[in-house]
């Protein structure tokens, strides 16, 4: 029993010393080919070591959460705008504005956080299904779509939620008048965004309302019979903030981390994924900014509307 | 007993050590979580605004609606699990070894089969357009997400943790209680009633419970059908506040407070009727049951354990395996849409996932083994050396399967990232075992302090006049006895660790993939048939892993 013990306890020493290594801690939402290529590439350019935590970006916003005690994390890459704003107004947001996002557009930065990338939000389609292409999202309030729109969930989904909001602030009661004719078509609101494209996938409905992009483009790409469709009344942007915490202690290393992600270098591995990426100068694999119509709206004013838009919206899709 | 317990030194010691474990392993996250809810910033250290969040949270109006549907959920999923086991187990104890080794096989599948992918599979065969409609032209979606739905679903991946308890316990009882009835001109009926039910009700009743608790703790489930139709439980209350913007983590640990105080409830109405119902065999009752004779009894039972097998484990196995080979999920089950390709993607040069499945098969067996030592360990504690506080201990046992395994991994980042440690597991994979110990030890626990009751305190007695002490009568008298019931502990918690995704996804160091984490990156954000192509792998070789488990468990021990 002894030895269990101080077998144990030596393992114990070894293994968490190895982990309190002087290295980057970088905590980032997916796609993990991403997180992984930013990861490897500034290594090898600045042999600063990282240790890259990819996950979803509610989880890595409850590990930060949880993790506050005793910080770990120095720079985090989320998939949702609306993350970056709560931390910014709660100040735990370092003020950084690297020489590399100069190309940035201005709705997508400010001095303490700055778009790494963008998806868009569309239309994807089963060009299996044997209904018409839809060409606007009214268009899925037609009685031919009865029962075939799915969308993601506006309180699990970032970039739904940004969907929402942009369309409301847009459109007004109109945006809401659309909700309530989707939800009389008998749209699918379910959980977050994968959950929303498999049913269109699988051929048991046909069109999503409001899914990510690339996503759907790459399993395009993969194979899979649909098309993305980028409506002509226009769309917003879900945005993916890149922040450096007031908490790091790694202040230097975090800044160096942000230059890499937003360099020439860092951005091609954006595009690579199919995102936007953040600098209009860096060629996009798939629509860019001008291909794009684009709804612009106060995100930070929209934050503060959310948890009202969100009940709102759960109101009427109740009916 | 009592004079023994005065006497001997080694039974403090023994108390000593168990309560420890548990605390540390169990107690501490728990008390991280109850200290979250009622202290919001207690995550930043500062005991501001103590208990500001409780009356929020405990008067949402979603809170009741959520409540309910839990508890339905619950004693629904419960109840039909129970009917399907106890046939299964009664006619299970009356069958030949080899046969009632390869049912056994059989229904550890269920286990392996992680409940988001079999609500998964079953969605890909009964929903619109979905594997059945494509095979046979009709579909069954309005059943599946529907209340009914959810509930078989449910309890075709949990009845065969009543199965184990139920059919090892009516080995241990055996069959001469029911010989001596019918010898007294009892009927069938009457024997089930008489002698049968009441015998195995203990075991019934302790994995009824873990059924429930499972239950109101299952997140996938609810999460994948549930959502579909609205239909609201805790957990998935629970997991919006700890993960959709803006994240809420003292507001999900008071709403873990309310699980933790149903887990408690649904603890106490067990132990009521498990009081009422005390049981011990007597010493010479253990040999099992001859294996029957009649053939029509012999083929009817193969007839109602091959179509429970049918449905609870060929049915979602084949629509995992079917959708592992297809190319394209669009292209549905269509001749040139299958190839290895998805394979070839598991194994492809820079694919994580052979790292994946050694990271998780190796924890497995680690939190199989430790759960059943310390499982084993518990068990005596609680049953032969009862003192006060027992049910304390007890309770701690079975409370992390009462709340989600988020407040669990939650509860042990605030637990082992305080800056004042010297050394912490966290950040290293030992938080993942620290994690999975945590989340398993009920299943060990509950069956072995089960099974203990059930033996007869005679046999250790007769070694302590013989000058035994405690450590010899557990190794010499008791570990041989109890063996297949923590070899099927053994098995179930490696079973369940091998796919344990949600304290996976939130504590792995960076850059550890485990099986799940890697099939849940694959949903998300890549191919779902890849996902799907890993998991039918990790099935196939956790079988592998158990067949060959048992194998070896036979050998040493019969």
């Amino acid at each position: 029993m002894k030895t269990v013990i101080v077998a144990t306890t030596l393992a114990l020493g070894l293994l968490s010393q190895a982990a309190f290594a002087d290295t980057l801690v970088v905590y980032s939402a997916g796609p993990k080919p991403l997180a992984m290529g930013l990861a490897k590439e500034f290594e090898a350019k600045t042999g600063i070591k990282v240790d890259m935590f990819q996950s979803t970006a509610g989880k890595i916003m409850a590990r930060y959460q949880a993790e506050k005690a005793n910080p770990q994390v120095d720079v985090m890459i989320s998939a949702a705008w609306g993350d970056a704003i709560t931390l910014d107004q709660a100040g735990e947001l370092a003020a950084y504005a690297s020489p590399e996002s100069a190309n940035v557009p201005a709705f997508l930065k400010t001095p303490t956080y700055v778009a790494q990338g963008a998806a868009a939000l569309t239309m994807v389609y089963n060009t299996k299904s044997k209904m018409p292409a839809p060409t606007s999202w009214a268009d899925l309030t037609k009685p031919e779509y009865r029962d075939q729109v799915t969308m993601p969930d506006p309180a699990s989904s970032g970039s739904a939620l940004t969907l929402m909001q942009g369309l409301v602030t847009k459109n007004g009661d109109a945006a809401w008048d659309l909700f309530a004719k989707l939800n009389a078509n008998g749209m699918l609101v379910a959980g977050a965004n994968a959950a929303a494209l498999n049913p269109v996938l699988q051929g048991e409905r046909s069109v999503v309302f409001g899914a990510v992009d690339y996503i759907a483009m790459g399993q395009k790409a993969k194979g899979e019979s649909i098309e993305v469709i980028y409506p002509t009344d226009g769309t917003v942007l879900a945005p993916r903030p890149i922040m450096i915490l007031k908490s790091s202690k790694r202040q230097d290393a975090a800044k160096q981390f942000v230059d890499f992600v937003m360099s020439d270098a860092g951005q091609k591995l954006v595009a690579n994924v199919l995102l936007l990426p953040g600098r209009t100068d860096i060629p996009a694999k798939r629509p860019g900014f001008s291909e794009l119509s684009i709804i612009e709206f106060d995100e930070v004013a929209g934050a503060a509307n959310a948890a009202a838009d969100k009940a709102k919206f759960a109101t009427i899709m109740a009916k | 007993m009592y004079h023994r317990l005065n006497k001997s030194r080694l039974a403090p010691a023994l108390w000593f050590t168990s309560l420890v474990t548990l605390v540390i392993i169990v107690g501490l996250p728990m008390i991280a979580i109850i200290l979250f809810a009622v202290f919001p910033k207690i995550n930043e250290l500062s005991l501001t605004a103590p208990f500001s969040l409780l009356i929020p949270n405990l008067t949402d109006p979603r809170l009741s609606g959520a409540i309910a549907n839990s508890l339905m959920l619950s004693a629904s999923v419960t109840a039909v699990a129970a009917l399907t086991a106890l046939p299964l187990s009664l006619l299970r104890a009356r069958m030949s070894k080899r046969q009632g080794q390869f049912w056994d096989v059989c229904f550890l599948i269920p286990f392996l089969i992680p409940p988001y992918i079999g609500s998964l599979a079953w969605m890909q065969l009964l929903q619109r357009n979905g594997f059945i409609e494509q095979l046979f032209g009709f579909h069954a979606g309005a059943m599946l997400y529907s209340f009914t739905g959810i509930t078989l679903v449910m309890a075709l991946n949990l009845f065969p943790l009543i199965y184990f308890s139920a059919s090892r316990s009516l080995m241990v009882i055996g069959s001469r209680y029911g010989d001596i009835a019918r010898v007294c001109g009892a009927n069938p009926l009457s024997t089930f009633f008489r002698i049968d039910l009441p015998l195995v009700l203990p075991a019934l009743v302790s994995s009824g419970l873990i059924v429930f608790i499972l239950t109101i703790e299952e997140f996938g489930t609810p999460e994948i059908l549930g959502r579909r139709f609205g239909f609201e439980v805790m957990v998935t209350a629970v997991h919006d506040k700890f993960t959709n913007w803006p994240v809420d983590l003292a507001g999900a640990s008071v709403l873990c407070c309310v699980l933790i105080l149903l887990a408690f409830l649904a603890y106490r109405g067990q132990q009521m009727i498990v009081a009422v119902y005390q049981t011990q065999v007597d010493a010479n009752g253990f040999a099992t049951a001859e294996p029957s004779t009649s053939v029509l009894l012999r083929l009817s039972t193969v007839g109602v354990f091959a179509l429970v097998a049918i449905i609870a484990v060929a049915l979602p196995l084949a629509s995992v395996t079917a959708s592992a080979f297809m190319d394209t999920m669009s292209g549905g089950l269509d001749r040139d849409n299958f190839s290895l390709r998805n394979m070839q993607t598991v194994f492809a040069p820079g694919s994580d996932a052979i790292n994946a499945i050694l990271t998780s098969l190796s924890l497995a067996i680690a939190a199989a083994l430790l759960t059943a030592l310390i499982g084993f360990l518990v068990a005596f504690t609680l049953v032969r050396l009862p003192s006060r506080g027992t049910a304390m201990l007890d309770f701690l046992s079975i409370l992390p399967n009462s709340i989600p395994g988020m407040a669990v991994a939650v509860g042990l980042i605030l637990t082992w990232n305080l800056p004042f440690w010297p050394v912490t597991p966290y950040n290293t994979l030992l938080i993942l075992l620290l994690a999975y110990l945590c989340l398993m030890l009920p299943y060990p626990i509950r069956m072995l302090t089960t099974a203990l009751r059930q033996l007869p305190t005679s046999l250790d007695h007769a070694a302590y006049v013989a000058g035994a002490n405690e450590i010899t009568v557990i190794r010499r008298i008791l570990a041989p006895l109890l063996a297949p019931v923590a070899f099927a502990a053994g098995f179930i918690v490696f079973a369940i660790s091998t796919r344990e995704l949600v304290t996976s996804l939130m504590l792995s160091p960076p850059g550890v993939e485990t099986v799940a984490t890697f099939v849940f990156r694959q949903f998300d954000q890549g191919s779902m048939n890849v996902g799907m192509a890993m998991s039918l792998l990790t099935i196939l070789l956790s079988a592998v892993v158990i067949g060959a488990g048992q194998r070896l468990a036979g050998r040493t021990f019969r």
